[in-house]
């Protein structure tokens, strides 16, 4: 069985109101998971606590790895080229010179980028392509774990397709661990090997879907009977709220 | 509303805003005529062939002289405002401290600070100019430092932490660029009045600049020398702010988009 490379463990959140409720989830080494729920629901928040940006109220979360976190907007610093957009976290962590332009050249080209983009400015650059800098700008600095909030959203077919097929290669060549919240269903689910179902706000995990062996098809299937399963009152049972452990709640 | 309307609308609006400051113009100068026809000033043609009679070997190194003074006290409160900047930034007593410094500098006359600095570093020294430009202009430096500092994007902020930035890369790499529009407008407010603070200063302890010169014809009872200088100050002030400052600003607020 492959090392649990980031473990989160009851994990309670509120703000003005309850956000997330006793959340408990885990990321194998290598393997790709969804977090998917409705709308508002309280997703970014969660993967902010796993990103170690927000603190949660009670509960904790384990990282055995680097993590690099890529935004739900592409928060690249306008005044600097995409180049120098990625090769920010590089100069932070002392890298420099021919280090720094062999190792930004090699992740520019595993997300796709071509060489001429890199110099232009982000409001100069496709909404694809600002959002393959951000992928860079945190692969760059070869993190163990990658967070990555809605990657799809504002993207056309083709710049998603694109994406989608750069983020594949990138698994391919590496034993990266990451985690996708998204709800776009039809460019997650082919990339994902468990998926999460959230209910809506406050948050809690009314299931976790083992897609491995599925096709996308069957996938969609199942994760969509889910979701509706939420919208649907259900009388109260008595693994409600505790679907999320390692082991209780896992459907194939 | 079509674009030719649209279009039509704004060149009526630019050239009714053109005449305004034309206007301005006139009115100033149609006080002056009045002023002097009753023998209380001497007149704009009298203040012209005063300009045009003097030597540009006198008015050139008066003329540096200020420009320097201004530039060298300007450029001291802007070190000063970016240095507490940057620790305001990492540490919240800093940021007290400067406001506090702040708003006491912007309750200080320029004349307590001329007087104050005259008598304590000389008349002769060329200092107490570049100091009282630096006491003014550092409360609007400042004042803008600091609220460019609440004005950055949190969400770049964090987006530099998240790759490893330290609170002063995030100063330098998204505060400081962040605030460029803000201090441009700084700027151009601040180096205006270090100009005309700075003549000041120089009236009351100097040995040179425009305001040495305006003070010493007024001792020496030349009221055309009084306001030829004066006219020189006031062309100096508008030639930097039109042909430098408003474009450096006008160019920083496109920066950002």
């Amino acid at each position: 069985m492959a090392r649990v490379i980031l473990e989160a463990e009851s994990l309670y959140k509120s703000f003005s109101e309850p956000v997330l409720l006793d959340i408990s989830l885990y990321l194998e080494e290598g393997e790709v998971i969804g977090i998917v729920g409705p709308n508002g629901c309280g997703k970014t928040t969660l993967l902010r606590i796993l990103a170690g940006l927000e603190k949660p109220d009670s509960g904790k979360v384990a990282r055995r790895g680097r993590v690099g976190m890529v935004f739900q907007e592409d928060r690249l610093l306008p005044w600097k080229t995409l180049w120098e957009n990625i090769a920010l976290g590089l100069k932070y962590h002392g890298i420099r010179g021919q280090d720094l332009t062999s190792k930004l050249k090699e992740y520019a080209s595993k997300v796709g980028l071509e060489e001429e983009d890199l110099f232009l400015h982000p409001r100069k650059a496709s909404g694809g392509t600002r959002r393959k800098a951000a992928l860079a700008r945190a692969l760059v600095l070869e993190p163990d774990i990658l967070l990555l909030d809605e990657p799809f959203t504002g993207l056309d077919v083709n710049a998603r397709a694109s994406l989608r097929a750069a983020m594949r290669q990138i698994w391919n060549s590496s034993n990266l661990s990451t985690v996708i919240v998204s709800h776009q269903l039809e460019e997650l689910l082919p990339l994902a090997d468990r998926v999460y179902v959230l209910t809506p706000k406050p948050a809690r995990i009314a299931e976790e879907i083992d897609m491995r062996g599925m096709n996308l098809e069957a996938r969609l299937e199942r994760v969509k009977e889910a979701l509706l399963r939420m919208l649907t009152p259900q009388p109260p049972s008595e693994s409600e709220g505790n679907g999320n452990s390692r082991e209780e709640g896992k459907t194939k | 509303m079509s674009s030719t309307a649209h279009d039509g609308r704004t060149g009526v609006m630019s050239y009714t805003f053109k005449l305004g400051r034309v206007m301005v113009a006139l009115f100033i100068l149609a006080i002056w005529i009045s002023a002097s026809a009753s023998g209380m000033l001497p007149g704009p043609v009298e203040v012209i062939t005063y300009v045009m009679s003097m030597d540009p070997k006198e008015v050139c190194p008066q003329v540096l002289r200020t420009l320097y003074n201004s530039v060298t006290g300007f450029s001291l409160s802007f070190l000063i405002s970016m240095v507490l900047g940057l620790l305001s930034h990492k540490y919240s007593f800093v940021r007290g401290f400067s406001e506090a410094l702040s708003e006491i500098f912007n309750s200080t006359s320029a004349l307590v600070w001329s007087l104050v600095l005259v008598a304590t570093l000389g008349v002769l020294s060329p200092l107490p100019p570049i100091l009282v430009v630096a006491a003014v202009t550092l409360p609007h430096v400042l004042t803008a430092t600091i609220s460019a500092l609440s004005s950055a994007d949190p969400s770049l902020l964090e987006a530099v932490r998240s790759i490893g930035g330290k609170p002063s890369d995030e100063f330098f790499e998204v505060v400081l660029p962040s605030s460029v529009p803000l201090l441009a407008s700084a700027s151009r407010v601040g180096l205006g009045t270090a100009l005309r603070i700075s003549v000041v200063a120089e009236a009351f302890g100097s040995s040179g600049g425009v305001g040495y010169m305006i003070i010493r014809s007024y001792n020496l009872a030349d009221a055309s020398g009084v306001l030829a200088w004066s006219t020189i100050l006031v062309l100096l002030v508008l030639g930097l702010d039109q042909l430098i400052l408003k474009p450096m600003e006008r160019r920083a607020r496109r920066w950002l988009e």
